[in-house]
C-alpha cells in the first residue's frame, strides 16, 4: 500500500488543529474445512485508512478503505465535517507527541513465506489422519499479515507488522468430540504430526462417557480454558469502570484482592507472544504489571481517566500468567477427586458488579479420583466470580502458549462452582 | 456496471461450474454518547468485491478493493485458483450446488427519512437531551445511547444471468442508564435491536419518555430483592427478551451448515438433526416458528440473499414439529433438497457469504389472550423484559439466560420488583412448557444486529418476534 503517500496527503490537506490516523492492511488467506471437505477458502487484503481530527475540543472520525486521492479527500472532509458539528468533548485528549517505542519482534518469516498450497496440503493431511481413525475432522487453516501505521499531528509516529499462523483441528469419533488448536505468531515450531497425536490421544481418553452432576469441585485448567475466561475478568477491570462503581475491583488498587498464588502481566519481553511496541492512543507500550502475587497493581485506564486520576494511561497487549512445577499427574494427586477442562465455551458476564461469569465446557471433560483419570463426563455449566477463583488456586503448571496473545500455566482450582450440565 | 460483466465472462471462460461477483459499499455512521462526553462520531465506508468461483465440488472466494480491470481479472483468476486447490481435499467430498433460475430484480429497504441525510448536529443534540434526561436522576451514574446508521449498496451477478441492485438500510437506538447504590450497580437499557427502516422510527419512539423510563427502572433495580434459591417456577417472557431466546435455543439449532457439522470447530452444531424433520417435537403444539426474509422491516429482509435466491416465508416449526431449516444452495443439497431457502448472506464484500438465520419469529397465539390476562392466569413466576445475559452450549441444547428488568409474579399479580435473575432450561423441554401466548395484537418485533458466527468471523442481522409468552414450570433463581 502506498503509506508514504496517504501520510504526505492527509498531513498536507487536513487543515484540522489536531489529527491522528491509522493506516492497517491484513492479508489473509483461510481455508475452512469440515467433516472432512473443504467449505470455505479465502483469500485477499483489507485495509482501513481511518483518520480522527479535531478543532478545538470538537472531534470527528472518518474510515475508508480505498487509497486513491478522492478517497482520502473525502475521508478528509468527512472526519472535518462531523467534527465541525460535534459538540465540544468535555474529555478531549490532544493526539501524543513523539516517543521512543521498544523494539519488538512480531512478524515470522516462516508464516510470511506459508503458501497457500502448503496449507492445503495440511488440511489434506489434517483429513487423511482423521479418515485413518475412522472420524471426522473439522478446522480452520489460516495465516494473516498485517501493517499499521499510526501518526498524530503532534508528532506520534508507530509502525507495527505481524504474522499469524492458526490450524486448528476439532474431531468427531463416534459421540467424542475434541479439539486441539495451534496458535501463534510463528508457523515454523508447528507440527501436524503432534498436534494430530494430541487431538488423538484426548479422543481415545474421552472415549469412555459417565453421567455427572453440576457441583463444586476442584478442577485442572488447562491453558486455553484458564486464558478464556481471564480475558473477560481482563475486560472488567477497566480504571474507571471500577472508580465510578460498576465492578468488583472498586477501591481495590493495591490491596490484596486476588489469590497470592496468582499474578497477571503484559510482557514484551517473551518472543512467543505478540507485543506491539505502542498503544491505540499513541503510547509506547513497556512492562506492565496487573497482579503480583495477589496484590492488584495496575488497572487499564485510558488517557483522559489516567490524567484525572494522577495515573500513568496503560492498556493490556497481551497476557501472561506465570506458572509453577506441577505437572498434572501431581495436581491429580493433590485433590481427592476432580476434573480437567479442555476449553470453555460461550463465557457471558451475569453480573458486572460481582464480576461473576457464565459458560459451558467443551471439547471434552475428564473426571479424575485418586490421582488418576478415571472416564470422561458430560459438558457442564458454570457460574464462577474468576478473582474469586484465584483465591483457591492450589498449584500452578508450566506457562504455555495459548494463543499468540497469552502465555498461561494449566492450574488446579478447588471448589469451582458448576450448576448445571447438559445432555453430552 | 462494466465490472460485473467482466468478471463473469472472465470466470466462463477460465472454467467456473459457477460463479457471482458482489460488489458491496458499506457504510456506517456510529455515534456514541457517554454522560454527555461524545466517546465517537464516525463514519465508516468500505467499499471492494468479491468473487466466488465454484469448480469440481468446491469453492474459491477472493476480494479485493481496487476498481480496475486489472485487479479484477486478477481477483477472478485468484478464486478460481482457489477454487481448484480447494477441489483436490473434496476430490470423494464434492459440494453440489441447488438448482436456482435467474433474476433480474432490485430491492431497497422501504424508508421515508434517510438518516444519513439528518445533520449529525440534530442527532447529538437530540442524544444529549436523552443523556441529560437521564443524569437528571439521582443515582444515575451513567447514561450512554448508541446509535449505528447502516447502509448497504450492493451489485449482483452471476453466472445464472442473475443481475441484482440491492440498497439496505437499518438503524438501531440503544439507550442505557446504570444506577449505583448500597455496593451494588445496575443497567436498564432501551433495547428494540435494530430495525431496516429509517428516521421516522426514531422520530416516533419518544425517546425522552423512554430515558425517564429506564432511568427510574434503574434506580427500582438497584434497590430490588433478588430472588433467592432456584426453583421450578412459571415465566412470562416479553417479546424483547424472548427474541434473544428464540435467537439461540431455534435461530441457530436450524441453520442447515450448523446442523450438517461445518460449525463444528467453531460455531458448534445442532441437536437437530435431519432424521427428526418432520417427526422431533420441538415444542407444544402452540409453538409455530416462521423464517421470512419477507417481514416488513425485517433486518435480513434485502430481497434477494448473497446466492441470488430470493427472500422467502417458510414454516420451521409447525404445530411444535420440526418442519424445515434455513438453508443456502450448497447446504440443501447435503440433505436432498433441491431448492435453497434463501439463507446465505455475508456482511461486508470480503467475507464469503455464510448460512445465517432468516428473520425467525414464533406466531402469536390464535386465541384472544392479554399480557394482563396472562399475568393474572399465573400464581408463581416471573416476568421477564429485555435481554440480559446468555449463555448456550454448542450443541444449542443447555442455556441460562438473564433479563434486564423483573417482576415477581404471585397469585396473578405483580408483587415486587427483582434483580440478577436467572434462568435454566434446555431444548426441547423449555419450548415444550409453552402453554399460552399472547395474541396479535402483542406481537413485536426483536432485531439483532450482532450475531457473530463463522470463520473468518462474520456479524450478521435479523429479526425475531413474538408476543408475550408463558413458561411452565422452568428453574428460575437468583445469580450465584
Amino acid at each position: 500500500m502506498k503509506t508514504d503517500m496517504i501520510r504526505r496527503f492527509i498531513s498536507e490537506n487536513c487543515s484540522a488543529d489536531d489529527y491522528l490516523f491509522r493506516i492497517s492492511e491484513t492479508d489473509s488467506h483461510e481455508t475452512r474445512f469440515a467433516q472432512n471437505g473443504i467449505t470455505q477458502h479465502l483469500a485477499g487484503p483489507k485495509v482501513s485508512i481511518d483518520l480522527t481530527v479535531t478543532f478545538g475540543k470538537k472531534s470527528g472520525t472518518a474510515s475508508v478503505n480505498q487509497a486513491d486521492e478522492a478517497s482520502l479527500k473525502q475521508l478528509i472532509a468527512t472526519a472535518e465535517d462531523i467534527a465541525r458539528l460535534a459538540p465540544e468533548d468535555p474529555e478531549y485528549m490532544p493526539s501524543t507527541p513523539g516517543a521512543e517505542l521498544p523494539e519488538v519482534h512480531n512478524c515470522a518469516d516462516s508464516t510470511m513465506n506459508l503458501k497457500p498450497e502448503e496449507m492445503v496440503a495440511i488440511v489434506q493431511k489434517s483429513i487423511d489422519k482423521a479418515k485413518a481413525l475412522g472420524a471426522t475432522v473439522s478446522g480452520m487453516c489460516e495465516k494473516h499479515i498485517s501493517s499499521s501505521f499510526e501518526i498524530a499531528k503532534n508528532g506520534f509516529w508507530g509502525e507495527d507488522k505481524r504474522s499469524t499462523f492458526g490450524h486448528s483441528m476439532t474431531l468427531k469419533l463416534g459421540e467424542v468430540e475434541t479439539k486441539v488448536s495451534y496458535e501463534a505468531k510463528d508457523f515454523a515450531p508447528f507440527k501436524l504430526d503432534h498436534e494430530f497425536d494430541r487431538l488423538a490421544s484426548q479422543a481415545e481418553a474421552l472415549a469412555d462417557m459417565h453421567s455427572f452432576d453440576p457441583q463444586k469441585i476442584a478442577v485442572i485448567l488447562r491453558p486455553a480454558a484458564l486464558q478464556e475466561l481471564l480475558w473477560y475478568m481482563f475486560w472488567m477491570m477497566n480504571r474507571r469502570q471500577s472508580d465510578e462503581g460498576f465492578t468488583p475491583f472498586t477501591d481495590q488498587l493495591g490491596k490484596s484482592f486476588f489469590g497470592e498464588k496468582f499474578s497477571l502481566f503484559s510482557t514484551l519481553k517473551n518472543p512467543q507472544i505478540i507485543s506491539p511496541s505502542f498503544t491505540s492512543e499513541g503510547l509506547p507500550t513497556a512492562e506492565y504489571s496487573w497482579v503480583e502475587n495477589g496484590v492488584l497493581k495496575n488497572m487499564p485506564t485510558d488517557r483522559y481517566w489516567a490524567s484525572k486520576q494522577s495515573a500513568d494511561p496503560i492498556s493490556p497487549y497481551n497476557m501472561y500468567i506465570p506458572g509453577g512445577d506441577a505437572t498434572e499427574e501431581e495436581m491429580m494427586k493433590m485433590v481427592p477427586r476432580g476434573l480437567i477442562i479442555n476449553r470453555f465455551w460461550y463465557i457471558r458476564p451475569v453480573d458486572m458488579k460481582r464480576g461473576e461469569l457464565t459458560g459451558m465446557t467443551r471439547d471434552g471433560v475428564l473426571y479424575f479420583e485418586d490421582g488418576k483419570i478415571k472416564h470422561a463426563v458430560n459438558n457442564l455449566r458454570f457460574n464462577e466470580i474468576p478473582h474469586e477463583m484465584t483465591r483457591r488456586i492450589l498449584a500452578l503448571g508450566a506457562e504455555e502458549l495459548a494463543s499468540p496473545y497469552g502465555i498461561v500455566p494449566t492450574t488446579l482450582i478447588d471448589d469451582f462452582n458448576f450448576v448445571d450440565k447438559t445432555s453430552f | 456496471m462494466k465490472y460485473l460483466d467482466l468478471a463473469m465472462n472472465a470466470a466462463e471462460s477460465l472454467g467456473a461450474e459457477y460463479a457471482d461477483i458482489r460488489i458491496q459499499k458499506t457504510t456506517d455512521q456510529v455515534i456514541y454518547l457517554r454522560n454527555l462526553s461524545l466517546k465517537s462520531a464516525k463514519t465508516i465506508v468500505v467499499d471492494g468485491y468479491g468473487i466466488r468461483v465454484f469448480k469440481d465440488g468446491a469453492w474459491g472466494f477472493a476480494h479485493s478493493n481496487i476498481y480496475s480491470d486489472e485487479a479484477l481479472l486478477a481477483t477472478v483468476q485468484k478464486a478460481f485458483d482457489i477454487a481448484k486447490l480447494s477441489a483436490t481435499v473434496n476430490k470423494d467430498k464434492k459440494l453440489r450446488l441447488a438448482p436456482e433460475r435467474s433474476y433480474i430484480a432490485s430491492y431497497k429497504t422501504p424508508i421515508q427519512i434517510d438518516p444519513f441525510e439528518i445533520p449529525l448536529s440534530e442527532k447529538v443534540d437530540m442524544m444529549m437531551e436523552v443523556n441529560r434526561t437521564m443524569l437528571a436522576f439521582e443515582g444515575i451514574r451513567q447514561a450512554m445511547f448508541y446509535l449505528i446508521q447502516h447502509k448497504d449498496e450492493k451489485l449482483f451477478a452471476s453466472t445464472l444471468g442473475t443481475r441484482l441492485d440491492i440498497n439496505y438500510q437499518f438503524i438501531d437506538p440503544m439507550i442505557t442508564a446504570t444506577a449505583v447504590a448500597d455496593g451494588d450497580s445496575q443497567s436498564r437499557t432501551f433495547d428494540e435491536g435494530g430495525r431496516a427502516v429509517g428516521w421516522e422510527w426514531i422520530q416516533s419512539l419518544d425517546l425522552i419518555e423512554k430515558a425517564k423510563q429506564i432511568a427510574e427502572e434503574a434506580l427500582i433495580k438497584v434497590k430490588a430483592d433478588t430472588l433467592g434459591p432456584e426453583k421450578r417456577r412459571s415465566l412470562i417472557l416479553d417479546p424483547n427478551h424472548l427474541g434473544l431466546t428464540m435467537h439461540e435455543s431455534v435461530g441457530h439449532p436450524t441453520e442447515l451448515d450448523r446442523v450438517l457439522g461445518w460449525e463444528a470447530d467453531f460455531a458448534g452444531l445442532s441437536f437437530a438433526t435431519p432424521e427428526k424433520l418432520k417427526n422431533y417435537r420441538y415444542g407444544s403444539e402452540i409453538v409455530n416458528f416462521v423464517g421470512d426474509n419477507t417481514l416488513a422491516e425485517g433486518l435480513a429482509t434485502l430481497g434477494f440473499d448473497d446466492d441470488g435466491v430470493p427472500g422467502q416465508k417458510w414454516h420451521i416449526i409447525k404445530d411444535g414439529i420440526l418442519n424445515e431449516y434455513g438453508s443456502t444452495r450448497d447446504t440443501a443439497m447435503e440433505i436432498g433438497l433441491n431448492y435453497s431457502r434463501g439463507c446465505n448472506r455475508a456482511t461486508y464484500y470480503y467475507d464469503q457469504p455464510i448460512n445465517r438465520i432468516p428473520n425467525l419469529y414464533l406466531l402469536p397465539g390464535t386465541k384472544s389472550l392479554t399480557p394482563a390476562e396472562l399475568i393474572a392466569d399465573t400464581e408463581d413466576g416471573v416476568y421477564i423484559q429485555g435481554r440480559g445475559s446468555f449463555s448456550i452450549d454448542q450443541h444449542r441444547v443447555n442455556f441460562q439466560f438473564g433479563g434486564d428488568f423483573f417482576w415477581e409474579i404471585k397469585n396473578g399479580k405483580l408483587i415486587r420488583p427483582l434483580k440478577k435473575v436467572l434462568y435454566k432450561s434446555c431444548n426441547p423441554e423449555f419450548w415444550n412448557s409453552c402453554d399460552a401466548i399472547c395474541d396479535e395484537r402483542f406481537w413485536r418485533p426483536f432485531g439483532v444486529v450482532n450475531c457473530g458466527k463463522g470463520q473468518p468471523s462474520q456479524t450478521a442481522r435479523m429479526t425475531h418476534g413474538s408476543a408475550p409468552a408463558r413458561f411452565r414450570n422452568i428453574r428460575v433463581g437468583g445469580s450465584q
